[in-house]
C-alpha cells in the first residue's frame, strides 16, 4: 500500500523508534525468507542496517545512482529496490508507507521517472482489479436478475426437452416411497369416486400425454398433492372436510394441472439450473457460497411456487368447466379451508389462500359462460359416511 | 513465550509455555491440555463483524480461543485436527504470510489476523476462495499441514510450480500466477493437476505433502451409502 498516506499506527512506530526493522533484504548469502533490516533514507542514498542477534550491525550505504526500482510483492504493492552489492545482487522489499514516501521525496531526478512508472504500474494493477471485480459483480447481478425475470421461459424450454418417460420415472420413485410409508385405501366407494372424478377430468384435458394414478391415503391431515408424471395422492382428511364432490374435484383439477403444466419438472430444472450457476460462480466453498446457494434456491422456489399456483388455479377452473363440473365448489372449498379451526390443513402451507387468489378465481369464473353441470354417478354423503 | 514441538511427524503437538499475563490465540478446538493457571476464553477476533466475515468469507472458524496465563505461569498443549506436521514461524513485524484457511493453528497475541480479498483469477481458480488469511505483526505463528510440511525457499525471480491444493502459507514478497498444468485444457485436467500456481521469489512457500481434497475423495469411495 505504498501510495497510501494513511498509516497503520503500529507501523508508524517502527519508523519513529528507529530500532525495529522496516524492510526485508534478499541476497545470495541472506536467508531465503529475507533478512529484516532497518532502512534510512539519506540525502545521497539509503543506509541499511541488519540486526543480528539483537545487535545492530554496521550500516551499509547504497547511493541512489546504483539503485533500480520496481513494484513487487503478492499484491504488487511493495517498492522493490535492486542494486549490485559487494557480495552480489541485493533486493530490498519496502512496504512501510513512510519509508516509501521519504524515498520518493529524496530520490534524485534520474529516479523520478522510474518511480513514476512504478507508481503507474501499481495504479494500473489496482484499476484492473477494481475493473475485473466490477465487471464480474455487474455480470453476476445481471445473471441473477436475468434468472429471476427470464428464467420461466428458459426453464419451460428446458423442461419441454425432457421426455415424459423420465418425468414418470422420477415421479414414480417418489410416489412409491411415499406410499410405502403410509396406509392407503385400496378399494371401496371412496376409491371409485376419486377414480371417476380423475378420469372425467383427465378425459377433458387437452393433449394429455399422462395416465393419471390416484391413491387415497388414510390420514386426518387435510392435504392432496401431485408428483411429476401424473401421480396424485389425496388424504382422507381432505375428503372428510369437503361437503360436496365438486369441492374435491376442484382440488383434483388444481393438482392435475400441476402435472399437465409440468410444474414439478420445471421446479426441478430451475433448482438444478440455479444450483449449477451458483456453483460455477462461487465454487464449492463451505462459507459464503453455501449460504448463498441455499438462500437463492429457497427464494427461487418461493417465487416460482406462487406463479405456478396461480396457473394451476386458472387452468384448473377451465378444466372443471370443460368437464362440466360446477367450479364454484373449488372456490368455496379453498375459502373454507382458509378458515382456521384447529385441524391440520397442510394443503394451505403450500397453497396459501389469500383474498387476492379467491378474487382472481371469481373474476375468471365470471368470464366463463354459464352451463348446467352434470352430476357424478355417486352420492357424496354416502362416500363421506364410508370414511367413518 | 516459548514453544516446543512434541512428537514431530504425523501426530505432533505443540507445547507453549506462557509467563504470567501472556496469552496466545489458537484455532477453536486446538487445546489438548493445559495447566490450571491458564484460562480459556472464546474470542471473536476482530469483533463480531470481523468474525462474521471470517466465517462466511474464508470458511475459517467464527471463534478463536484465547489461552491466558492469568493466575501464574503455565503451559498449554495444542494440536490440529488432521494428521500432519506443525511448524513454528517467528514474525518480526516486517515479514508477512498468507495462510490458507486450514493452516492456522495458533499465534502469539502480537500477530494480527486479517481476511484479505484476492484477485479474481486467484480467487476463482486458486481453490482457496476469494478471501484468505493474512498474518502480520510480531511474534510466534504456529501453522499446521495435512501430511508433512515442506519449505521452498525462493531467491529473487526464482520460480517454482505448486499444485494449488498443497499450499499452506507463503510470504507476501512472493507473487504467483494461476495457470493450467499443461498447455492444453483437456490434458490439464486429465493429468490430475488442473490448475497450478507458478510462484516467483523472493520469499518462502510452505507446502503440505498431502492434498486434503484428494484424501477426502479417496475416503469417500469406502463409505457405504445409506438409503
Amino acid at each position: 500500500m505504498w501510495e497510501q498516506i494513511t498509516v497503520n499506527e503500529s507501523r508508524k512506530n517502527h519508523v519513529m523508534t528507529d530500532s525495529h526493522p522496516n524492510a526485508l533484504c534478499f541476497g545470495d548469502e541472506l536467508p531465503a525468507g529475507g533478512s529484516p533490516c532497518l532502512v534510512h533514507v539519506e540525502a545521497q542514498g539509503i543506509t541499511i542496517a541488519f540486526t543480528v542477534g539483537g545487535k545492530q550491525q554496521q550500516a551499509e550505504a547504497v547511493p541512489f545512482s546504483s539503485v533500480t526500482v520496481s513494484a513487487g510483492g503478492l499484491d504488487h504493492d511493495q517498492l522493490v529496490l535492486q542494486w549490485m552489492g559487494p557480495t552480489g545482487q541485493r533486493t530490498l522489499y519496502l512496504k512501510n508507507p513512510d519509508v516509501i514516501r521519504t524515498f520518493r521525496q529524496a530520490a534524485p531526478d534520474q529516479l523520478t521517472m522510474p518511480l513514476e512508472r512504478v507508481a503507474g504500474q501499481v495504479r494500473h494493477v489496482r484499476r484492473r482489479h477494481r475493473m475485473v471485480w466490477s465487471i464480474v459483480g455487474g455480470s453476476l447481478l445481471a445473471l441473477v436478475l436475468g434468472l429471476w425475470f427470464g428464467s420461466d421461459l428458459l426453464v419451460e424450454l428446458a423442461a419441454d426437452r425432457i421426455p415424459i418417460e423420465w418425468e414418470q420415472k422420477l415421479g414414480e420413485s417418489a410416489y412409491r416411497d411415499f406410499l410405502a410409508q403410509h396406509e392407503s385405501v385400496n378399494d371401496g366407494p371412496t376409491v371409485n369416486a376419486i377414480t371417476e372424478m380423475t378420469q372425467r377430468l383427465a378425459r377433458h384435458a387437452p393433449n394429455n400425454p399422462y395416465t393419471f394414478e390416484v391413491t387415497v391415503v388414510k390420514s386426518d391431515v387435510v392435504n392432496a398433492f401431485a408428483l411429476p408424471g401424473g401421480y396424485i395422492v389425496v388424504f382422507t382428511g381432505l375428503m372428510k372436510k369437503a361437503t360436496s364432490a365438486e369441492e374435491v374435484a376442484g382440488v383434483l383439477a388444481h393438482e392435475l394441472n400441476h402435472v399437465l403444466q409440468r410444474h414439478g419438472l420445471e421446479r426441478i430444472v430451475k433448482q438444478l439450473g440455479f444450483v449449477a450457476v451458483v456453483s460455477i460462480v462461487l465454487g464449492n466453498s463451505p462459507g459464503l457460497g453455501g449460504v448463498m446457494k441455499q438462500l437463492g434456491v429457497e427464494l427461487m422456489t418461493l417465487k416460482f411456487g406462487r406463479a405456478q399456483e396461480t396457473e394451476a388455479d386458472l387452468t384448473g377452473l377451465q378444466l372443471l368447466h370443460r368437464a362440466k363440473i360446477d367450479p364454484n365448489g373449488m372456490i368455496t372449498f379453498f375459502e373454507r379451508l382458509a378458515e382456521k379451526d384447529g385441524s391440520r390443513v397442510e394443503w394451505l402451507s403450500t397453497h396459501p389462500m389469500s383474498s387476492a387468489r379467491a378474487d382472481r378465481l371469481k373474476a375468471q369464473l365470471a368470464e366463463i359462460p354459464k352451463q348446467d353441470p352434470e352430476p357424478f354417478t355417486f352420492e357424496w354423503t354416502k362416500i363421506q359416511a364410508s370414511l367413518g | 513465550m516459548k514453544s516446543e514441538i512434541l512428537y514431530p511427524g504425523a501426530f505432533p503437538m505443540v507445547r507453549v509455555e506462557l509467563a504470567e499475563g501472556e496469552h496466545i490465540k489458537a484455532e477453536s478446538g486446538a487445546m489438548v491440555a493445559c495447566s490450571p493457571t491458564i484460562d480459556i476464553e472464546s474470542k471473536m477476533e476482530g469483533g463480531f463483524l470481523g468474525a462474521l466475515s471470517r466465517k462466511f468469507l474464508t470458511g475459517e472458524k467464527f471463534f478463536f480461543q484465547t489461552l491466558r496465563a492469568s493466575r501464574g505461569p503455565g503451559e498449554a498443549l495444542l494440536a490440529p485436527t488432521v494428521p500432519g506436521e506443525i511448524v513454528v514461524l517467528e514474525l518480526d513485524g516486517v515479514n508477512e504470510y498468507m495462510v490458507q484457511k486450514d493452516g492456522f493453528l495458533a499465534g502469539a497475541d502480537g500477530i494480527t489476523i486479517d481476511s484479505q480479498m484476492q484477485s479474481m483469477t486467484r480467487g476463482l481458480l486458486g481453490g482457496e476462495g476469494f478471501f484468505i488469511l493474512k498474518m502480520s505483526g510480531k511474534g510466534m505463528l504456529v501453522l499446521n499441514s495435512f501430511g508433512a510440511i515442506h519449505k521452498i525457499e525462493l531467491k529473487p525471480n526464482q520460480e517454482y510450480i505448486v499444485d494449488n491444493s498443497h499450499l499452506v502459507a507463503w510470504s507476501t514478497t512472493t507473487t504467483y500466477n494461476i495457470e493450467k498444468a499443461t498447455s492444453g485444457w483437456v490434458a490439464s485436467f486429465t493429468s490430475g493437476e488442473g490448475f497450478v500456481c507458478r510462484f516467483r521469489g523472493p520469499g518462502i512457500v510452505y507446502i503440505q505433502s498431502r492434498n486434503p481434497r484428494g484424501f477426502g475423495a479417496w475416503v469417500r469411495q469406502f463409505i457405504p451409502i445409506s438409503e
